[in-house]
């Protein structure tokens, strides 16, 4: 997802909210740039361009295993050699095609990937190049600093039981300075009365006496420090080994930010098992040389992690061999869910047709990936709770829908009342 | 006074015994261990004090909390390049094929991850058509068998492929060159190919063979001998000697109205057992035209326990029996009788009985004996050709290609070897040393072979002995192919890379025939030019391969010249089925005479077979059908005969079985003896497969082995004459479950005879009716005391038909298989811990006038005349489930799909839900099955290899929860899921629960029945239709469906 998409999404106050942000960001700039350019037609280059183009392309974020896409339009000889070159860019070079050889050999011989895209389609992807170059955005490539900190490298509870004690503290505190206040006006107004100096006491002993004096007091407050400590501890054991906002350090300096933000990949082209089945799934290391087989210096990095990539193949970059003493790269797994409890990604993404976002936060946003729901089954069940079940062109519901209907007429249809919070949908 | 029908499960209620009462009214069969820890002296001498435990406890309190704050890091190891075909988290199906020399069955395998961890049966096959058995089901767990030898062996000793090979490599090129005698000795070969490659072996001797007697110098006599522990050579001898096709024939029993079985358990282990449950599931159809099956035989076996008529006889009569049959068929289409011997008055009215129905049936009529002596198949085929069965319900032109046994030969091979005659000896696939009657001439005879070679697996009885170990893949890991029938094939292909440094007992074999190329690409070969040339349908041999490697299975048409194995076979001489049969008819005549004291019939299990499978927990525990024993071998006896000599019929946890030392072809064993209704008088029974020395961890040293009690004269004999026993020599715990969780007398199985089904399809299946609040009697389900739960979209459910049940407890190991149930060992089921989700309740019953529930002993001639029900039970699914109101902590609840669901981890193991639940189907972890050291030898999930055939998607128990049958949730959650992504409706029958899946005659069927085309649907609605224990308004989800018998008189 593109950032303006990003922050549109961010904006979504529901999930019911089913406007596509890259659509509302494209209406917003045709309107402003190209008025005479169709929605629907660059809404349908986006998505092509995102499913064809973007895991070698950009447009003006630099060169990825293709060229940068920004303003392309004015330096092939026409818009028109586009099309054939789009579809199937060998057959333009080996016909004999001067500017495609010049191209060909400018990218080390790397030839773009036959597709079977319509004229149509072609041409919408034009536009939408077209477009996306008018926004002429200017990165400022200069110097980052590393984002990548020491991250939050264990999983930790973040309880709320360190907020109640402070207050607890607090409390006390102001009870001991409360006690002295009253215990310095008790001693001024003796000597007032009586004029003369009474018997030094300590702070401890006074409080001592006070407390004696005041035995129904203390009982109370002995009471309710006993009730907030053990809400206190209550709530604490609850989150035990709940890890919002875990975010360890990986074996590899991967940016989210980098990959899904600034390149804007789709998600699923890395975790394809996320349409699939139950794992979206960490991608494995020839997904990743599908485009760093190309791109061999990244751009906080520089050469230190994209090389890590191929030690684990054992690829020679400089040979473009593979060794046969390849090492799995061993990441840390961040969202862990209890073995008693099944969860399947095909089911949300798929046939809830849930944004990964919504349970996994801003992650092209992310350099550094992290933890962003709490993953207890409390967020779980509200959720399921509160999520009203899109049913609309699948025939599976049908039926469903037609008794759910008759028995609660009027309301919106959500997950538990389809048996969504049933034991056994997750625990078998 | 109208008859009513009594049911009984064992010997304890039947006769009253009053532990048996006494154990059923308490909670919980087995004793628990109070007294013993309260009683404990040791205790109180104890150096720990008060302090300190309450120091310890501190300590270990705190030490808890520290840990669990902080959660541990978790490593994701993705593949650095991954398979196109493997999504993590999602299983992947091959075909492939089960080949074990007994059992042939094409199979569709589940792999999670690249690793095999469910088997199911393969409906694209015509030739098992999807049914499994026990075995089958089975067979994925040696997989993962720990004790799998890890490389090849020489003398003992490991070594390496190279070397082993150099060793015999230079052994065999010296036979080449100086000439000698090499001998292959394998168990029946199913794959065509395998046979071919063995072929290409024994024919590297026979090319330097010419150059040789070119040369003058000596020749080599290679040669392949096919064993088998059970044999099935009679059959084929006698086909060779009445029809001159040493074939053994394909039986169709689907198509039989008259079956008549004279001591053949068809349906657990003769000749292709899971064919012919699958054929006579079919058979059996209740209504007009269902098979009348008649079995006479002296054990009380799985096919005679669902016979109609059972006549129990000595196995010494069975010649007789056949004879007279064979006469009185004769007798009635008028030709000439052949000599027998005389039988007893009532056996004549059976006799004549079973003659009638088969001829009433001509053509549609079939029958088999189990015997392997080749005069009784001789008769057995004269009465087969009388009624027509040749074409119809036997078809030997279309003949069974997976069984070859060759007894002769085999007696052959170890004259030779003891003679020293044999240079090289090759075993593949056979246990000779353990399996032989006469295993020590074996044993004696190998040691004087040149050199000898096992392909075992595993370090068995036979591999201990040879010179060079070279151990065969599992078939999950191996490329092979099967060949059952002319015209039909299948593949099987690896389903995972080895496990360990084996080799492919082709790939062996071929390697040692100096044929370069790897078996794989044999197996190609071969069907290019054998399979891939009898079709036209598939234009390049690629896409015929790669569909048939797809579908498992090929079937291409038979030409003239197709079946040239069969042909091969065909004696020149011209042969006469007259006067074949009165050769036979005399020597049975002569031979048939009756044992002096007592008759021993051996036979197989279902589960552990032939002892191959011995090693396989899984099986191990699978109770035996009939007798619900597991974990052991056991002398079965008429129980009125025990009592007559004093022998203990009433077992339990306190009660032992007696053992006695029972003495038959010159060996004397120590074993107990177990009660069996229905074993005819004067015989007693012993099972196969047990008594091993060699077999692993597990299935070392389980009961006695019986091998040696069979003689092998002309051919194997699994029956002795000559058996005497001694009185009780002491006391034996046997392990039986069904005294487990009994219904208390109450009416479980409903039943009745075929006429009166037909005049009445509601007969035996009255309606159960209750007294409301208004004292009306109401049906059970009209009334409710709650609000029903809420169905929206499924409401899931079974339909079980008693009548297609055949007990064979296929169902029981695909469950464990599917749901990680656990295996618990014999002491633990001894005190009524198993954990199997679904149990096969096996009924005996008899007609009675007398009523009440506790009167079974007054029944004076039950045990003679019985009846057999099997029912399978699993959790019912109640609407008004009884245990989900008791529960405490809300861990068993009502699905919105109509599912009783159990979930473990809210569990705090109250096992109130347990003693609520009327049909006892709730099972209680007693121990952490998967860590405890105790159950080290038995439970395969116990290290890390076994742990790999666990369902990863079903969570594995701890200790002190309960569990129970769900319905396979995980099976229904992915069946919806893959309908919901693709946007359709669930198609009837998409997604089957595992028993569903396991049962070879469908008898249970798994589906929604909110939809009302579905099969359950159907069936719930059917007027054989009941529910279990109606009475008690639990509304179960699972229906039942009343057996029919047929009663028909001939």
């Amino acid at each position: 997802m593109r950032l303006s998409g990003f922050i549109s999404s961010l904006n979504r106050s529901s999930a019911s909210s089913k406007v596509t942000p890259l659509l509302f960001a494209f209406i917003l700039l045709s309107t402003i740039s190209v008025p005479n350019l169709n929605a629907q037609d660059t809404e349908a280059g986006a998505k092509i361009f995102k499913t064809t183009c973007a895991t070698c392309h950009t447009i003006g974020d630099g060169r990825l295993t293709g060229p940068d896409l920004k303003d392309v339009h004015k330096r092939v000889p026409s818009e028109e050699w586009m099309v054939p070159w789009i579809r199937n860019s060998s057959a333009v070079i080996k016909s004999g095609d001067a500017y495609a050889n010049k191209i060909f050999e400018e990218n080390n011989g790397t030839i773009m990937t036959a597709n079977a895209l319509s004229d149509e389609d072609i041409w919408s992807v034009i536009e939408y190049i077209k477009v996306e170059s008018a926004k002429a955005p200017e990165v400022a490539e200069g110097p980052v600093e590393n984002p990548y900190t020491q991250g939050n490298v264990h999983p930790v509870d973040n309880s709320e039981s360190n907020g109640l004690m402070t207050v607890i503290a607090v409390l006390f505190i102001l009870l001991f300075i409360m006690a002295s206040v009253k215990l310095s006006l008790k001693k001024i107004n003796a000597e007032l009365r009586e004029g003369e100096e009474p018997a030094e006491k300590s702070v401890v002993d006074g409080f001592l006496q006070w407390m004696s004096a005041h035995k129904r007091w203390v009982a109370l407050c002995v009471l309710i420090s006993i009730a907030i400590v053990s809400r206190a501890a209550w709530f604490g054991l609850l989150y035990v080994n709940v890890t919002q906002g875990y975010e360890p350090e990986q074996p590899i300096w991967f940016s989210h930010q980098i990959h899904a933000g600034k390149n804007g990949i789709n998600c699923v082209y890395c975790h394809s098992g996320a349409e699939k089945g139950k794992t979206a799934g960490i991608p494995s290391a020839n997904v990743c040389m599908n485009c760093h087989k190309a791109i061999k210096k990244g751009t906080f990095t520089g050469e230190e992690e994209i090389p890590k990539i191929y030690a684990a193949l054992d690829y020679d970059p400089e040979k473009d061999e593979y060794g046969d003493n390849p090492k799995p790269i061993k990441w840390v797994r961040i969202h862990n869910l209890p073995d008693l409890a099944y969860f399947n990604h095909s089911q949300h993404v798929v046939v809830g047709k849930i944004e990964c976002q919504e349970c996994h936060g801003p992650v092209e946003e992310m350099h550094v990936m992290r933890q962003e729901s709490m993953l207890t089954m409390g967020w779980c069940i509200d959720c399921h709770r509160n999520t009203e079940v899109k049913m609309e062109g699948n025939d599976y519901y049908t039926e469903m829908h037609k008794n759910l209907m008759e028995k609660h007429p009027g309301e919106k249809i959500t997950v538990d009342k389809m048996g969504g919070i049933d034991c056994a949908r997750c625990h078998y | 006074m109208p008859k009513t029908k009594k049911y009984w499960k064992s010997t304890e209620e039947l006769e009253h015994g009053e532990l048996f009462v006494q154990q059923q009214e308490k909670e919980f069969a087995e004793k628990l261990p109070v007294d013993q820890f309260l009683g404990d002296e040791s205790l109180i001498d104890s150096s720990t004090s008060r302090r300190d435990f309450l120091k310890f406890l501190g300590f270990s309190v705190g030490a808890a909390t520290l840990a669990a704050c902080e959660g541990p890091v978790h490593k994701a190891v993705p593949y650095l390049n991954k398979p196109v075909e493997i999504t993590p988290g999602e299983a992947n199906w091959y075909a492939s094929t089960y080949v074990d020399g007994r059992d042939y069955c094409s199979v569709l395998v589940k792999t999670r991850e690249g690793r095999p961890i469910h088997v199911e049966g393969n409906v694209l096959s015509l030739v098992t058509k999807g049914a499994v058995n026990a075995r089958v089901q089975g067979s994925v767990l040696p997989l993962y068998d720990s004790g799998r030898l890890k490389g090849p062996l020489s003398g003992g000793e490991e070594t390496s492929w190279s070397k082993v090979d150099g060793d015999i490599g230079s052994r065999l090129e010296g036979i080449r060159s100086n000439g000698g005698t090499v001998r292959v000795l394998s168990s029946s070969l199913a794959s065509s190919s395998t046979k071919a490659a063995i072929q290409a072996f024994l024919n590297s001797f026979s090319a330097t063979e010419d150059v040789q007697a070119e040369e003058g110098g000596s020749s080599v006599d290679a040669r392949h001998v096919v064993y088998d522990a059970v044999s099935t050579y009679g059959i084929r001898k006698a086909h060779e000697l009445s029809f001159g096709k040493a074939v053994v024939p394909s039986y169709h029993f689907e198509i039989a109205k008259a079956i008549v079985s004279v001591g053949a358990d068809f349906l657990a282990n003769w000749v292709s057992p899971i064919e012919s449950s699958h054929q006579y599931g079919k058979a059996r159809k209740a209504g007009k035209g269902m098979a009348k099956h008649i079995q006479f035989e002296a054990n009380l076996s799985l096919t005679g326990s669902n016979a109609d008529t059972r006549i129990p006889i000595k196995p010494s009569q069975e010649g007789a029996v056949l004879a007279n049959i064979y006469n009185e068929v004769a007798k009635l289409i008028g030709r000439p009788p052949i000599p027998a011997a005389q039988v007893s008055g009532e056996m004549i009215g059976s006799i004549s009985d079973a003659a009638s129905h088969l001829l009433k049936n001509m053509g549609k009529a079939i029958i088999i004996a189990g015997s392997n002596n080749p005069d009784h198949q001789v008769i057995v085929n004269g009465i087969n050709d009388m009624i027509g069965s040749y074409g119809k319900t036997i078809d030997m032109d279309s003949p069974n290609l997976t069984l070859q046994s060759d007894d002769a030969a085999v007696a052959e091979l170890i004259s030779d070897m003891n003679a020293g005659k044999v240079d090289a000896l090759i075993l593949y696939n056979v246990n000779p040393a353990y399996s032989l009657p006469n295993a020590e001439q074996f044993k004696s005879g190998l040691a004087k072979v040149g050199v000898s070679v096992s392909l075992a697996g595993t370090l068995d009885e036979s591999a201990t002995l040879v010179n060079h170990v070279c151990p065969d893949h599992h078939y999950l890991e191996s490329w092979n192919d099967a060949n059952p029938k002319p015209g039909h094939y299948s593949l099987g292909q690896p389903t995972v890379k080895p496990l360990y440094k084996t080799r492919q007992a082709q790939d062996s074999l071929l390697k040692w025939a100096g044929a370069s190329g790897s078996y794989e690409e044999f197996i190609k070969k071969y069907w290019e030019e054998n399979v891939f040339s009898k079709q036209s349908a598939t234009l390049t041999f690629t896409a015929f391969w790669n569909q048939s490697l797809h579908d498992g299975v090929a079937a291409v048409s038979v030409g003239p010249n197709a079946d040239e194995e069969v042909a091969a076979d065909v004696a020149t001489e011209p042969v006469s089925l007259a006067s074949a049969l009165m050769t036979a008819a005399q020597a049975v005549q002569k031979g048939g005479a009756e044992g002096a004291d007592w008759e021993l019939v051996l036979y197989e299990k279902t589960g552990i077979g032939d002892g191959s499978h011995a090693n396989n927990p899984w099986l191990q525990e699978l109770p035996d059908p009939v007798s619900k024993v597991c974990w052991d071998n056991y002398l079965t006896m008429n129980p009125t005969e025990m009592k007559d000599r004093g022998f203990n019929t009433v077992l339990g946890q306190v009660q032992e079985a007696d053992l006695v030392d029972l003495t038959a072809n010159g060996v004397t064993i120590s074993i107990p003896v177990y009660p069996q209704y229905g074993q005819a008088k004067g015989t007693l029974g012993l099972a196969l497969g047990y008594g091993r020395t060699a077999a692993g961890k597990t299935g070392n040293a389980i009961g006695q082995n019986a091998y040696q009690l069979c003689s092998f004269k002309d051919h194997l004999n699994y029956q002795a004459s000559d058996v005497s026993i001694s009185g009780s020599v002491g006391k034996y715990q046997i392990a039986t479950t069904q005294t487990h969780h009994t219904m208390m007398g109450r009416d479980p199985v409903r039943a009745t005879t075929l006429e009166e089904y037909i005049s009445d399809p509601k007969s035996g299946n009255p309606e159960v009716t209750i007294a409301s609040m208004d004292h009306k009697k109401k049906k059970a389900h009209e009334l409710n005391l709650w609000q029903d739960f809420d169905k929206p979209g499924h409401h899931w459910g079974m339909s079980i038909d008693l009548n297609a049940c055949i007990g064979c407890g296929a169902c029981v190991v695909s469950c464990g298989s599917e749901n990680n149930v656990s295996v618990v060992g014999k002491k633990e089921v001894g005190n009524s811990r198993e954990m199997q989700w679904i149990r096969i309740d096996r009924y005996y019953s008899s007609d009675t006038d007398k009523h009440g529930a506790y009167d079974l002993q007054e029944i004076p001639s039950a045990a003679e005349n019985l009846e057999v029900s099997f029912q399978p039970i699993m959790c019912q699914h109640c609407n008004h489930a009884p245990c989900e109101t008791v529960c405490p902590v809300a861990a068993t609840t009502h699905s919105n799909d109509g599912l009783n669901q159990m979930v473990y981890n809210r569990c705090v193991g109250t096992k109130f839900c347990l003693n609520n639940c009327p049909y006892k189907v709730r099972r209680f972890n007693w121990f952490s099955y998967q860590n405890d050291t105790k159950f080290a030898d038995v439970n395969p999930a116990q290290d890390d290899r076994g742990r790999m055939v666990l369902n990863p998607d079903v969570v594995v128990r701890s200790r002190g929860v309960m569990e129970k049958c769900s319905m396979c949730i995980q099976r229904i959650q992915s069946g919806k899921l893959v309908a919901k992504r693709e946007g359709r409706k669930i198609k009837d029958g998409e997604f089957q629960t595992a028993c569903a899946s396991a049962c070879p005659t469908h008898a249970i069927t798994f589906g929604d029945k909110n939809d009302p085309r579905s099969v359950v649907s159907r069936n719930q609605a059917d007027p054989r239709s009941y529910f279990l224990l109606e009475e008690l308004n639990v509304q179960p989800t699972v229906n039942y469906m009343t057996k029919v018998r047929n009663k028909d008189v001939g």
